[in-house]
């Protein structure tokens, strides 16, 4: 057998770690090595273009790929495999990014635990068998959870292009926060119409089903026939759809775990969605004092969010206009930290409102001490290093974001992964920011993240688009890891049977053996370990795969 | 029973494919640090894990074995963890006879969990290393 090596340096994320010519030297020497490559980045279309031709050059009957994680480009090597006229299934990814470049810092040992991994490929891959992928069809109907602007901006789409959409929501009407904002930048209309204008477009279209109050209570199956349950007062309904958008959205942020800003203690400390909620109903009139807090839960390591919610900036300032703009000789101060008024048109809002009179200071406010006649705002001026003291009427928190509630729950039914700050985890940050780590499963808006409005609708917009692409070819291929027996070693004992979930092994009692339903085969491999004749084996994980494995792991190197 | 380097302790992991093996994918990401010492085999489902897997890899060297699925109520194939909670439980037993107990572990790890597989793989190995010694 011709066995090929490639190697990737992903830049400096494997390079830097592991001795790439330290392995390459131990790899060149092995029998039925044909070659042993190594390129900066595999993936790219030189180290494609490079594999391609190492197989055809050589004959290889095995293709060792040491890079990413399997998760990754997958699809695109197995192509690459494919278009050079072998077979995808004796292609063999080897994790030496996720499983060692990245978890350890010594190039030693990494070195060491590379060679390891990839002599695992190696041995395991011998017993690799060529396979084909079974078609399947795709059921072109989607599931979105979450029906803030994000999720309706996705269903609007999908279901204008034809996809039947299930439109998922926990509360008892759609819209999200967006709902609950009375004046939308720089729109400057109310969130409530915005919402009752798309909500009126969703009810046009007769392929989009909406489930309000709901939640979804159980998922599974596979791209192109996930099988979700929704539940509601009037009981569980049971759907069958293709792909899922995710579009949970964001739980504003409690400033309530930082009792020294008094935030539910005292009345005249509000946050920015309560202000826009009663924003003419506050105790403030001509010449009230009104400060601003910018960064309430953003930015901020102590209680473990240390990311900027990239919208509360434009929400102060929208704040601090809404005030100026009833009250002219009102005195409204802002607490900084650093500006970021990021979005198209945020830096001339924040001069324009400057000039209305609105006060910027940059400081770190330690503490609100409550009085009889107002709030006294202890700080630091970080420009000029000096403390102070100021007493306001009325102080407004503008809160940032946090990982929506449901986050643990939706990640556990759907098996997707969340991200070190607890919203969901995209596959790649810039070449895959809808996608998640499964086939057909799509994140959208501000749970994977905090953005503004055009952003999620963007974002939601953008994995509609992305889920449509797999919907409408129609078909799609699933793994062919499937258990087969081996007539001559069955003895019909039927422990398999028993043991089998998916009852997808049955008994012939004509020839005393068992034989697999491959359609109802989920592939997990049970069968296998229970088999006490090893004659029923799952293909790709057979026990030679697995034994040999095991030797080549545990040989000294 | 060859014996492992006493240095550095040899740990083979069987992670299932849906969720531990995702979760040491998340840490590899994040950059969490673990021992090298620790080497995963992914397999489809926690209960693909066969007796003789864990056995093999002690007989060949390695000085502990874990496995690695869903949480219970979790399986992507309905129950093959709780056949594998009992099969890892009855060989402990087993092993319990000959004091090598302590070399098998099986833990729960979901996808989402990337500090929880990261905690108990380290705690596993610096627990052989502290045993060996």
């Amino acid at each position: 057998m011709r066995i090929g090596i490639f190697i990737c340096h992903c830049g400096h994320n494997i390079k830097s770690t592991v001795d790439i010519e330290g392995l390459k030297g131990y790899f060149k020497g092995l029998n039925n090595i044909a070659c042993v490559e190594d390129y900066p980045f595999m993936c790219s279309e030189p180290g494609q273009a490079l594999i391609k031709s190492s197989i055809e050059r050589f004959g290889l009957g095995r293709v060792i790929i040491a890079a990413c994680t399997k998760a990754l480009h997958q699809d695109m090597f197995k192509n690459l495999v494919r278009d050079a006229g072998l077979n995808p299934f004796l292609l063999r990814r080897v994790s030496i990014r996720e499983h060692c470049s990245w978890t350890g810092e010594d190039i030693e040992k990494n070195t060491s635990k590379a060679i390891r991994l990839i002599r695992a490929g190696i041995y395991s891959s011998a017993h690799y068998e060529p396979l084909e992928e079974k078609q399947v069809e795709v059921n072109k109907s989607a599931l979105i959870l979450g029906g803030g602007i994000s999720g309706m901006s996705a269903a609007a789409f999908l279901a204008r292009a034809g996809i039947e959409v299930y439109l998922v929501e926990k509360e008892k009407e759609l819209g999200g926060h967006v709902r609950h904002l009375e004046d939308v930048w720089p729109v400057r209309e109310r969130g409530k119409d915005i919402i009752e204008r798309m909500t009126e477009e969703l009810k046009t279209l007769n392929n989009v089903h909406i489930f309000t109050s709901s939640r979804l209570v159980s998922f599974g199956g596979s791209f192109g026939n996930y099988e979700a349950v929704i539940e509601n007062s009037g009981g569980e309904i049971k759907v069958i759809v293709g792909g899922v958008i995710v579009a949970i959205g964001f739980t504003a942020f409690d400033p309530s775990i930082k009792p020294e800003l008094q935030y539910g203690i005292d009345k005249r400390v509000i946050t920015t969605l309560e202000f826009e909620e009663k924003m003419h109903e506050l105790p403030i009139k001509e010449g009230s004092r009104v400060a601003i807090l910018h960064c309430i839960g953003s930015r901020d390591e102590i209680i473990g969010r240390p990311y900027c919610s990239r919208i509360c900036c434009i929400n102060a300032i929208k704040t601090g206009e809404a005030i100026k703009n009833r009250f002219k000789d009102s005195y409204v101060e802002s607490f900084y930290m650093d500006v970021r008024s990021h979005p198209r048109g945020g830096e001339e809002f924040y001069e324009d409102t400057q000039e209305k009179g609105l006060l910027f200071t940059r400081a770190n406010i330690s503490e609100i001490i409550p009085e009889q006649g107002g709030l006294v705002l202890r700080g630091e001026d970080t420009l000029l290093g000096m403390p102070f003291e100021r007493e306001f009427d009325l102080v407004v928190l503008s809160i940032g974001m946090s990982p929506p509630k449901d986050n643990q729950e939706i990640a556990g039914l759907l098996k997707i992964t969340l991200d070190k700050d607890r919203f969901f985890l995209e596959a790649h940050p810039k070449l895959r920011p809808y996608d998640t780590a499964l086939k057909g499963i799509f994140i959208a808006g501000t749970c994977s993240g905090p953005k503004d409005m055009e952003e999620s609708i963007n974002h939601g917009r953008a994995s509609a688009v992305k889920l449509y692409g797999l919907l409408n070819l129609g078909y799609a291929f699933i793994e062919p890891f499937v258990a087969y027996v081996d007539p001559k070693r069955c003895s019909g004992c039927r422990m398999c049977e028993q043991a089998c979930v998916a009852k997808a092994i049955k008994f012939d009692e004509g020839l005393h053996i068992v034989r697999v339903e491959e359609a109802a085969c989920m592939g997990c491999g049970l069968c296998n370990a229970t088999c006490p004749s090893s004659a029923i084996a799952l293909k790709g994980y057979k026990d030679t795969i697995i034994d040999d494995e095991i030797s080549a792991l545990t040989e000294a190197v | 029973m060859a014996e492992g380097n006493k240095e550095t302790p040899e740990i083979i992991g069987f992670a299932c494919s849906f969720c531990s093996f995702k979760a040491s994918e998340m840490a590899g990401s994040l950059r969490m640090k673990y021992p090298e010492g620790v080497k995963l085999i992914e397999v489809p489902c926690s209960s693909r894990v066969d007796p003789a897997f864990i056995i093999k890899a002690l007989m060949e060297g390695a000085d502990g074995v874990f496995v690695a699925g869903c949480h219970p109520g979790d399986c992507h194939f309905i129950k093959g963890n709780y056949y594998t909670r009992r099969k890892i439980a009855a060989l402990k037993e087993m092993f319990r006879a000959f004091s090598i107990d302590e070399k098998l572990r099986l833990f729960w790890v979901s996808a989402s969990e990337a500090r929880r597989f990261v905690d108990k793989v380290t705690d596993m190995y610096n627990n052989i290393k502290e045993t060996k010694r």
